[in-house]
């Protein structure tokens, strides 16, 4: 190639290439690790993919199987479907190209090559858009293989709609790009967490406001049911906004599948003409306007420095540095425990505090679980029947520990990993690597029972479930508790990532793969136990050897999924050469 | 050619930088020195363009660097204390990347990465993945990839953390050597040895202001010292911090 003709597309190219190389060669480096694990997660992985296609194949058979109403609520199902992944996707995009953007160290070795900033930005945005929205693609595609067959499509509809959600990704990767542009331009990291809280609790005023729970009496059931439907698809009507580019998909791939191409080309050109204004604005006009917010991200200062009383209160704070915190006053407390531990816990509830996202992304997860579980009470006249309150309290089980384990992949796993290039801190200190990991292990367990047992018992209030279930319930929530953070405490140990500093790059090794897949299998197998085995099942009539086998089994596997990865971590951590 | 023309950083209330006038003629081995937050690395990225100036402006070989960014990156290279490598690549596939970005063609990448090579005994590691170097050999790795193109600036922010002291030397004699060919070298460094041994020219920066600059002897003279740059060092900070303080008891009437 003669080098010196390379033009700005050439540049582009040049940065493609030599990042396709290092993904080719991240891939390749999978053959060094166990074929049975590779094995395991490709299977899980297929196994999601099957699962979610009969889930949503049956829920549309079930949902057209209304007569004169299938039609009409598999159309709006679509349309919501599309809706809230197209928001999801909105989000993702504005998470990753900010990352992508402003922190991540590519950019910075970029900005002082002569490479021009809107090839960087162009770059960047295609890497976002990828990173944000391969997990869209594969969420989605089963659900229109399931909607194809339903619907009887022909072959053509399959390349249609891959290409009308090819069209689609590329609106919410402009706008999630921008929108990563302009709170990097504007927002300082308190006024960003100022912003957050304050869009979330009005966006949970609006939904609470706007989904509020309809009464609906056996009466309307029997003879209004048409009246009691439209009240239903009144409250999606926003779904099916013209405007949206999520009407514009959800239509097209509808009207593809009843054989009306004209009117789905029409849709398709619509997001075509779309994805390529936006996106030509993007790949053309951005450069400055992202020069100009990575300048600011990298030198700005409080948004509040220039008040009196901020100052006032940095230099108390100062002061204050050198005396006992809250978490450490709080943590001395606890009778007999050691110094050194004790510093070791602080410091961990300290760094997680201290970074917002962390956090930030477990309370929308539970919060998520919480306000479902609370609006269990609406569902009061439907849950009377033994059956349900059974299945719903299992299938509560299932969520939470679901949940935890998604938790504890993101944040237990990588616990050892972050000590990072700092671990000869806590090894080289006399307590020893084995001790530090059993009191990250201590700590995270004790949170996480906080919990899950503070969910479970919330979720039995409110299907109002005798005591004796409830202990049950509770005891199996412990169990799981214990033995998802030992998983991923001694999983984190045997596949340690130290050269990496971000946790979200560690889990998505194949350790943190590894983790997520067999925590997932334990939770999938121990509930099915639990509920085949439970003394309340079939009205009761089982037998007490069964009761007693299946909770030997739940609580064998329990240890052999638990213990075993955390003695090899431990055992691995007290050779472990600094 | 460096210039920094009243250069002024602001981070909110904090200033960083603080109306720096500087010109680094073509050629000179300029040392710029500083305690720790003295706004030594700010500097340094504004003038690689990582960050705009407040107010003020910075040229690279007579280049604007916010009016005229590719022009003069062209000119410059940059080596910071923690650089960025990417760690799937073999050294050699990254210097020939750094080279096609600034419109090498492949004999030239190959003849010079291969002189620059041999010095810092790379040889052995060219077909190995960088992720599996040694903080060090990161290091000389970094500092090939940035003297391929072999620019008329060189900024480098600690340059000699992690290299053993015969490679030290080995970098020593090469920024010697473009310097006296008419590259400009601008380093920041906490090692006073090596400015002492190496810069035609030091500055020294404290809390944001450049508070000295000159040669080893004007240094000398500035402070009323005698002995190592370290003696110059300490006796001009502290005079500076002795002033500060002054001010300050000044301005609340003590």
């Amino acid at each position: 190639m003669n080098c010196a003709s390379t033009s700005n597309a050439g540049m582009l190219w040049l940065l493609v290439k030599v990042n396709l190389l290092q993904t080719w060669r991240r891939l390749l480096s999978v053959r060094q690790q166990s074929w049975l694990l590779t094995t395991v997660i490709a299977m899980f992985l297929a196994g999601y993919a099957a699962l979610a296609f009969v889930l949503f194949y049956k829920g549309l058979k079930f949902a057209g199987s209304f007569p004169g109403l299938g039609h009409v609520l598999i159309e709006r199902m679509m349309f919501l479907l599309f809706a809230f992944l197209f928001v999801l996707l909105l989000l993702s995009n504005m998470i990753v190209s900010y990352t992508s953007l402003f922190k991540n160290r590519e950019t910075l070795f970029l900005l002082p090559l002569p490479v021009p900033i809107q090839t960087i930005f162009q770059w960047k945005f295609i890497e976002s858009a990828i990173l944000a929205s391969w997990a869209f693609l594969f969420l989605v595609s089963p659900m229109v293989a399931a909607y194809g067959l339903t619907q009887q499509v022909p072959w053509h509809f399959y390349p249609a709609t891959l290409l009308l959600i090819l069209l689609a990704i590329v609106i919410p990767a402009c706008g999630g790009a921008w929108c990563a542009l302009l709170l990097a331009r504007f927002l300082d990291r308190r006024s960003f967490q100022i912003g957050l809280l304050v869009t979330a609790a009005m966006l949970i005023v609006v939904g609470a406001v706007w989904l509020k729970p309809v009464g609906v009496t056996d009466e309307e059931l029997e003879t209004r049911v048409l009246i009691v439907l439209d009240r239903l698809l009144g409250k999606t009507r926003f779904a099916l906004f013209p405007f949206l580019p999520s009407y514009w998909v959800a239509a097209g791939v509808q009207q593809w599948a009843e054989g009306a191409l004209e009117d789905a080309a029409f849709y398709a050109l619509v997001m075509a003409s779309n994805a390529l204004f936006f996106g030509t604005l993007a790949l053309t006009l951005t450069g400055t306007a992202f020069y100009n917010a990575a300048s600011v991200v990298q030198s700005r200062g409080s948004a509040l420095g220039r008040w009196k009383w901020y100052q006032t209160r940095r230099k108390r704070r100062a002061v204050d540095a050198r005396q006992h915190g809250p978490v450490d006053r709080l943590i001395s407390a606890i009778p007999r425990l050691r110094p050194d531990k004790r510093a070791l816990i602080v410091k961990d509830i300290r760094v997680f505090w201290r970074d917002t996202t962390q956090w930030g992304q477990t309370v929308v997860l539970f919060g998520l679980l919480a306000v479902y579980i609370l609006n269990l009470r609406h569902f009061g006249a439907q849950l009377t029947s033994p059956f349900w309150s059974h299945v719903v309290s299992y299938l509560n089980l299932c969520a939470c520990a679901l949940n935890l384990a998604t938790v504890t992949t993101r944040f237990v796993y990588p616990q050892f990993s972050l000590e990072g290039k700092r671990v000869w801190i806590v090894g080289m200190a006399p307590i020893g690597l084995p001790q530090v990991m059993i009191t990250k292990f201590a700590l995270t367990t004790v949170v996480s029972l906080c919990v899950t047992v503070g969910l479970m018992l919330l979720s039995g209030w409110m299907l109002k479930l005798e005591i004796e279930k409830l202990a049950d319930l509770g005891l199996s929530a412990v169990v799981m508790t214990f033995t998802l953070n030992a998983l991923a405490i001694g999983l984190g140990a045997l596949y340690p990532n130290l050269k990496e500093d971000n946790p979200n790059r560690i889990v998505s090794g194949f350790g943190g793969t590894f983790c997520l897949v067999a925590s997932f299998l334990y939770i999938v197998i121990s509930i099915a136990i639990l509920a085949a085995s439970s003394p309340w099942g079939r009205g009761g009539r089982i037998d007490l050897s069964w009761v007693l086998g299946g909770r030997a089994v739940f609580l064998g596997l329990s240890c052999a999924v638990g213990l075993i990865p955390l003695r090899s971590g431990l055992r691995r951590l007290a050779k472990f050469e600094l | 050619m460096i210039e920094l023309i009243n250069l002024v950083k602001k981070f909110g209330a904090l200033v960083a930088v603080n109306n720096v006038t500087l010109t680094v003629p073509r050629g000179e081995f300029f040392a710029l020195l500083g305690p720790n937050a003295a706004g030594k690395t700010t500097t340094i990225k504004m003038i690689t363009g990582l960050m705009k100036p407040t107010s003020g402006s910075v040229r690279v070989s007579g280049y604007d660097v916010v009016q005229q960014p590719l022009e003069a990156r062209r000119q410059l290279a940059y080596v910071p204390d923690f650089p960025f490598l990417y760690d799937k690549l073999t050294p050699w596939e990254f210097f020939r990347f750094i080279g096609q970005l600034f419109l090498m063609d492949s004999a030239r990448i190959e003849r010079v990465a291969r002189d620059l090579c041999a010095r810092f005994s790379l040889d052995p590691y060219l077909g190995n993945p960088i992720e599996s170097l040694s903080h060090g050999t990161r290091q000389k790795v970094a500092i090939v990839s940035a003297l391929l193109h072999e620019p008329s600036v060189f900024v480098l922010d600690e340059p000699m953390v992690g290299i053993d002291p015969q490679h030290a030397r080995v970098l020593k004699d090469i920024l010697k050597e473009r310097s006296r060919a008419g590259t400009t070298v601008f380093i920041s460094t906490h090692q006073l040895s090596v400015a002492e041994e190496m810069a035609d020219r030091i500055g020294i920066m404290h809390e944001g202001r450049l508070i000295a600059v000159g040669t080893r002897d004007d240094l000398r003279r500035q402070s009323g010292t005698d002995g190592a740059l370290e003696q110059t060092f300490l006796a001009l900070t502290a005079q500076e911090s002795a002033v500060d303080m002054q001010g300050v008891r000044q301005k609340v009437g003590l």
